[in-house]
């Protein structure tokens, strides 16, 4: 742990502060690797891609669609309760069929992964190029700009996310495709906390040597930006966006449960959540299987992040090494990666980021490492 | 023009929940299942006991001036005597319009222009003093005071004077087109031939209130009671109301209401499925409750009826009232009958009703007309779509249109969770559309802003979900707003969502509303809708079909097919 606070403590030395590169990322998998949990959630997430991926193949396997009505399988008299023992499950329909429609739950289950994922992952992207740019400039900018962009930061943050979405989804007219609206929605309300974390980062960057040599040097403020700041940007960037992926599959859901979201006959779990809710006592299985969807989605990211968190942080790494042993390596990579990366870790760790992994499973060390980080600061 | 925006909302209210805010009751013979369970052990109704109405919407401004119920309401109608009112009868015969208060349905002259009742003897109010004709004026005119506003627009429109009458605390004189003789008769003036006054003159405007009692929009805090029981409590505007015995009330002058608990604790705010769920279990002084305002839901049917106690402790009951698509005419391609026809094959109403919660909760619906004889029932289906759809018709028409490549059309619905204009009956539309080569674009609209959008002749849309219901068990309510030419309303408002302006329909309207026997009139009402259908205006889904559980010790249990739900003034607990 020493190494590593006097690093923190003396951002100065040129070797420390190297941009991690190749070797970098190679230490980044290996250290990720050495964590069981997110191995297992990096093999359940790779599982859920795959599915939403290969939803149509999936679906013609089981020879069905997400949204041809059946209404033979379902007891009209009763409500359209599924005939057959737990909704109906059968060869042909796997996971059974919807009540009133006779729709099979399979299709619309993997169908509505693509959904989730799609535009979680699609409101991230904006959400992080929006951050990146706006911390960037803010704190590459002049006072005014600076000023500016952090007041307006400080707003957006203040926004209720809930509440805007609501308000902007119902306003747009609903010609406009909806998988694109409601993760542009969600992307640009939700970007305030990256834009401050980069901001904060780029900082503590612009006065490291290497970079008053690029200035002295003659380069351009673009040019810096691009080529010295972007690199150190990415360990905090990429750990933020580990967090924000599953943030972003639960408003999804959230803005779908309360009608505003994905609209009928596209599946989403969101929507599947809002006709089921209903139906607990009568056909259970309807709403387990988008909740649990959820469930075990939000779960394996927010593991995985956690892992990519702990793995991107030097701290921890020099945790992970005790007993493993790997002391050699564990030492190499504090090394090089020191400097910007502790940095970029502190700076994270002090904003939400040990709140929010602190409450998932797998988070004990980070939560102390998040510890750590603070106490060496003090 | 003569209709307010007023009026219009307060239609548009009732056209989406009547059958809540009417409140009326009835019991269940038509299922065997209800009978077997009122007629256990000791199947006789007796009279004590407090029976407990579990209610999602409270009983707001519980004056008789300011409430828009349809036959008197339920709750409102223990309290609130009126001239006439609905018979208390299971089924099709409770759907006829009796005495009350008065001595008969009202005796017509002038061409029906002039109505005239006469007082039963021996009327009195809580207190013991008489009820006189003079009282029941005084009660309708101060339903026109602004600060009193609330209720149906029929009077205003239809009592000569009544368009600019602003109620008795401003205007003194009152209103000339009411005229009281003597304390027993009371004669109205309409400036048209209505032969359906005596259904209007169920509703609660016509219950009588002593002027000396009246204490402007206080009243409403403690009316004073005509009917068997008195308001003792009334929290939060109607949340929670307690009714005792009106010792002054005599059954002798009051055929209609049983009146059988000594106490009746109405206590509302509650969410639907807690409401299923505390009758369901009917623990404690629910096992001796009912509900005014909640059906049980698909989900709710589907666990009720797997259990042979709680499907015993249902309820059955119609309520005229149909779901419908309908179109614009004005708008493209709808301006084509035969896109109109197309879209009225391909309707699948098997799955459309599956989507409204299934067989035993809707009814399919091929006429615009309710399935009851009272309305005129006239079977038609103009454009045969069977169960599930006659795609190939359709594909047919829309070639001969000159849509051989197909349609993209765009259906708008309301984002409410009520599986009348929901989402889930739009989807089923769009499934059935497809295989007719129509593409459906839904447009879900959050549910005030689909209301409005409707209702304004120049935001309406070309394709969208509807529904309608009408204030009493008559064809005259259902078809006139909707299919009245001169009930176009250009800003403001408007029902003719069809903008059928047909001078042969128009002219049947008013000859219809000249007679004065109902059933005669009910068939010529028949015969109309059976004529307006041919144009495809509109395309009928569904009759819903409502199912209300009850405590285990309820008994006589009776529903008409005028409110389609319980009447608490025949329930005994005891």
């Amino acid at each position: 742990m020493s190494d590593v606070l006097i690093a923190s403590q003396a951002p100065g030395g040129t070797d420390l502060s190297v941009p991690p590169g190749a070797s970098g990322a190679r230490q980044f998998w290996r250290r990720l690797r050495a964590q069981r949990a997110a191995l297992v959630a990096a093999g359940v997430v790779a599982l859920l891609v795959l599915v939403a991926l290969a939803a149509p193949l999936l679906t013609a396997i089981e020879g069905q669609d997400p949204t041809t009505y059946h209404p033979d399988l379902i007891d009209s008299a009763r409500g359209g309760v599924p005939i057959g023992s737990f909704g109906g499950i059968s060869g042909e329909h796997w996971l059974g069929v919807e009540p009133q429609t006779g729709r099979d739950l399979f299709a619309r289950l993997v169908y509505g992964a693509r959904v989730s994922l799609g535009v979680a992952l699609a409101a991230t992207v904006v959400q992080i190029v929006i951050g990146v740019v706006v911390g960037v400039a803010a704190a590459l900018g002049t006072r005014w700009v600076d000023q500016l962009l952090s007041r307006f930061t400080d707003i957006i943050v203040a926004m209720p996310l809930m509440i805007m979405s609501l308000a902007l989804l119902a306003i747009v007219p609903s010609s406009f495709p909806r998988p694109v609206l409601v993760a542009g929605v969600i992307g640009l309300i939700a970007w305030g906390n990256i834009a401050k974390i980069v901001r904060a980062q780029t900082l503590t960057l612009k006065g490291l040597d290497y970079v008053s040599a690029a200035r002295l040097s003659g380069w351009g403020t673009w040019r810096i930006a691009r080529r010295e700041l972007l690199p150190g940007l990415a360990a905090p960037v990429i750990t933020y966006a580990a967090i924000l992926i599953p943030q972003n599959i639960t408003v999804e859901a959230a803005l779908s449960f309360l009608g505003v979201g994905m609209k009928p006959p596209t599946p989403s779990w969101g929507q599947m959540l809002t006709a089921a809710d209903v139906w607990y006592q009568a056909a259970p299985q309807y709403l387990l299987l988008p909740a649990g969807a959820l469930f075990v989605t939000v779960l394996a990211l927010t593991v995985l992040g956690d892992g990519v968190r702990t793995a991107l942080d030097p701290r921890a790494a020099s945790r992970l090494r005790v007993g493993t042993g790997r002391r050699r390596e564990a030492k190499v990579a504090s090394v090089t990666a020191a400097a910007s990366v502790t940095t970029a870790t502190s700076a994270v760790s002090a904003t939400s980021v040990a709140s929010v992994t602190g409450a998932s499973g797998a988070s004990g060390e980070s939560g102390e490492s998040g510890g750590a980080a603070q106490g060496g600061a003090s | 023009m003569r209709h307010s925006s007023v009026r219009a909302r307060r239609l548009a209210a009732v056209s989406v929940s009547l059958a809540v805010a009417a409140g009326a009751v009835a019991c269940g013979p038509e299922d065997n299942d209800a009978k077997a369970s009122s007629g256990g052990a000791d199947a006789k109704p007796a009279k004590g006991g407090t029976l407990t109405v579990l209610n999602s919407n409270p009983q707001q401004d519980f004056d008789p001036a300011r409430l828009y119920t349809s036959g008197g309401g339920n709750v409102p109608s223990l309290v609130f005597r009126t001239l006439t009112t609905r018979n208390r009868e299971d089924g099709a015969e409770g759907s006829k319009v009796v005495p009350d208060l008065a001595t008969d349905t009202g005796r017509p002259s002038e061409n029906a222009t002039v109505w005239t009742y006469t007082l039963k003897k021996g009327l009195t109010y809580e207190d013991g003093s008489a009820i006189t004709s003079a009282d029941i004026k005084y009660g309708i005119e101060r339903s026109f005071a602004a600060e009193l506003s609330g209720g149906a627009p029929y009077l205003r429109d239809w009592l000569i004077g009544g368009a600019d009458y602003q109620g008795p605390y401003k205007d003194k004189k009152g209103l000339e087109s009411i005229e009281t003789p003597d304390e027993r008769t009371i004669v109205f003036r309409l400036n048209k031939p209505e032969g359906e006054f005596p259904y209007l003159a169920t509703q609660t405007q016509f219950a009588p209130v002593p002027k000396a009692k009246d204490t402007g929009t206080k009243y409403e805090e403690h009316p004073v009671s005509s009917g068997p029981y008195k308001v003792v409590e009334n929290e939060n505007d109607g949340e929670r109301l307690t009714l005792e015995r009106n010792t002054h009330w005599s059954a002798s002058t009051d055929a209609e209401r049983k009146a059988y608990p000594d106490k009746i604790d109405v206590r509302s705010g509650l969410d639907s499925s807690v409401i299923n769920q505390r009758l369901s279990s009917s623990q404690g002084t629910d096992a001796a409750a009912v509900t005014t305002d909640t059906n049980l839901g698909p989900a709710e049917l589907a666990k009720v009826s797997g259990d042979k106690e709680l499907a015993a402790r249902v309820g059955t009951g119609h309520f005229g009232y149909t779901n419908y698509i309908a179109f614009n005419p004005k708008v493209k391609p709808f301006d084509d009958p035969k896109v109109r026809q197309a879209i009225s094959y391909a309707v699948d109403r098997s799955s459309v009703i599956n989507a409204a919660g299934g067989s035993s909760l809707a009814e399919a619906a091929t006429t615009y007309l309710p399935n009851q004889k009272s309305f005129g029932y006239t079977p038609y289906d103009h454009f045969p779509a069977g169960k599930s759809g006659n795609a190939a018709k359709a594909k047919e028409l829309l070639k001969e249109a000159g849509h051989a490549k197909g349609l993209t059309v765009t259906l708008t619905h309301s984002n409410a969770k009520d599986f009348e204009t929901s989402p889930e009956i739009a989807t089923a539309i769009q499934d059935a559309l497809k295989k007719a080569g129509i593409t459906v674009k839904l447009q879900g609209l959050e549910d005030n802003d689909y209301s409005d959008k409707i209702h304004n002749a120049r935001t309406e849309p070309g394709f969208f979900l509807a529904h309608w219901g009408a204030d009493w068990p008559s064809g005259g309510p259902f078809l006139a707003p909707i299919f009245d030419g001169r009930q176009i309303v250009k800003d403001g408002a408007n029902f003719n969502t069809g903008f059928l302006d047909d001078k042969s329909v128009n002219a049947e309207i008013d000859a219809i509303n000249k007679l004065t026997d109902l059933d005669e009139a009910a068939t010529r009402w028949g015969a109309l809708d059976k004529k307006i259908g041919e144009q495809a205006l509109t395309v009928p889904l569904f009759h819903p079909v409502y199912k209300r559980l009850y405590g285990k010790d309820v008994k006589n249990i009776v529903i008409s097919d005028w409110t389609g739900v319980l009447d608490i003034s025949q329930v005994s607990v005891k």
